[in-house]
């Protein structure tokens, strides 16, 4: 049995973790969800993820967030990846201690990535 | 909210790509990309029945989504918009929705120079909304705006 998938190797899409195109934040509040655009800095394998001072809500240490980071508008241009994990306290990175940021590190619990400009059959393993 | 706000309704008009927050019966997070359009006040975005957005919606209707004009990134400004959101099947709201990408997205030069590109994966892309097609209906998911906020990054 096969299927057409759109998925692919998170490792494949390291580019937009060099490039950040666009990147955001999610996690549960008194409100309900909050999505967060944040500034993201990829070092050494660590998500380093910038909250703005200014938020008005931030995730607490060791609460389960997602962070997206996409880029594309057209249909076969569309890329993301999207890391479910756990926030935790961090100091600001060299490359950005000119923004005015909360710093927290997201350690992933799991990693999806897609690219629809790779639509492809593949064995479907369910 | 004000929804005669000139700068929020050309970003909603500007923006291609909005990522709706929603939380699962769980409470834990989602956050995902999807196309979308306006509708008298409503935002409605695209996806189907069986997606974590969808099921999300339908277990907590409040959903938290951000908008950003994709061509003029370096501006990072980013209205948020907060409200109640609902799942629609309905056959009527499927057309019109169908009516509004297409001329948002299919029918425009970028969007038709992205398919000409891309013709070799034609068979692939109708074969993927298919196998969409046998996992659930093709939804909206209707937001009703409560609050809009201005975030600069």
């Amino acid at each position: 049995m096969k299927q057409v998938t759109r998925n692919i190797d998170p490792a494949s899409a390291r580019d937009l973790l060099e490039r950040v195109p666009r990147a955001c934040l999610c996690f549960a509040c008194d409100h309900g969800p909050q999505a967060q655009p944040v500034v993201l800095v990829w070092h050494d394998g660590r998500y380093l993820v910038g909250i703005p001072q200014k938020a008005d809500r931030k995730p607490e240490p060791d609460q389960e967030v997602v962070l997206l980071i996409d880029e594309g508008v057209h249909f076969f241009d569309l890329r993301a990846l999207y890391i479910r994990g756990q926030v935790k306290q961090a100091s600001a990175p060299r490359e950005a201690l000119a923004a005015d940021c909360t710093w927290v590190e997201v350690v992933p619990l799991k990693t999806v990535a897609w690219d629809y400009g790779t639509l492809r059959e593949v064995r479907d393993e369910r | 909210m004000n929804v005669d706000d000139p700068a929020m309704l050309d970003i909603l008009r500007r923006c291609m790509v909005a990522r709706i927050a929603t939380l699962s019966c769980n409470g834990r997070p989602s956050i995902n990309p999807l196309y979308f359009v306006c509708q008298r006040g409503r935002i409605w975005l695209g996806t189907s029945e069986w997606t974590l957005a969808a099921r999300d919606v339908q277990a907590d209707s409040r959903v938290s989504v951000l908008f950003e004009v994709e061509q003029h990134m370096c501006s990072h400004r980013v209205l948020r918009i907060s409200g109640q959101a609902s799942v629609r099947t309905e056959q009527k709201v499927q057309r019109s929705y169908a009516l509004r990408v297409a001329r948002k997205y299919l029918l425009t030069p970028g969007g038709i120079g992205n398919y000409l590109a891309h013709l070799r994966q034609f068979p692939s892309m109708h074969q993927y909304h298919a196998q969409s097609a046998e996992k659930g209906r093709a939804c909206v998911i209707e937001v009703i705006p409560q609050t809009a906020e201005w975030l600069e990054l």
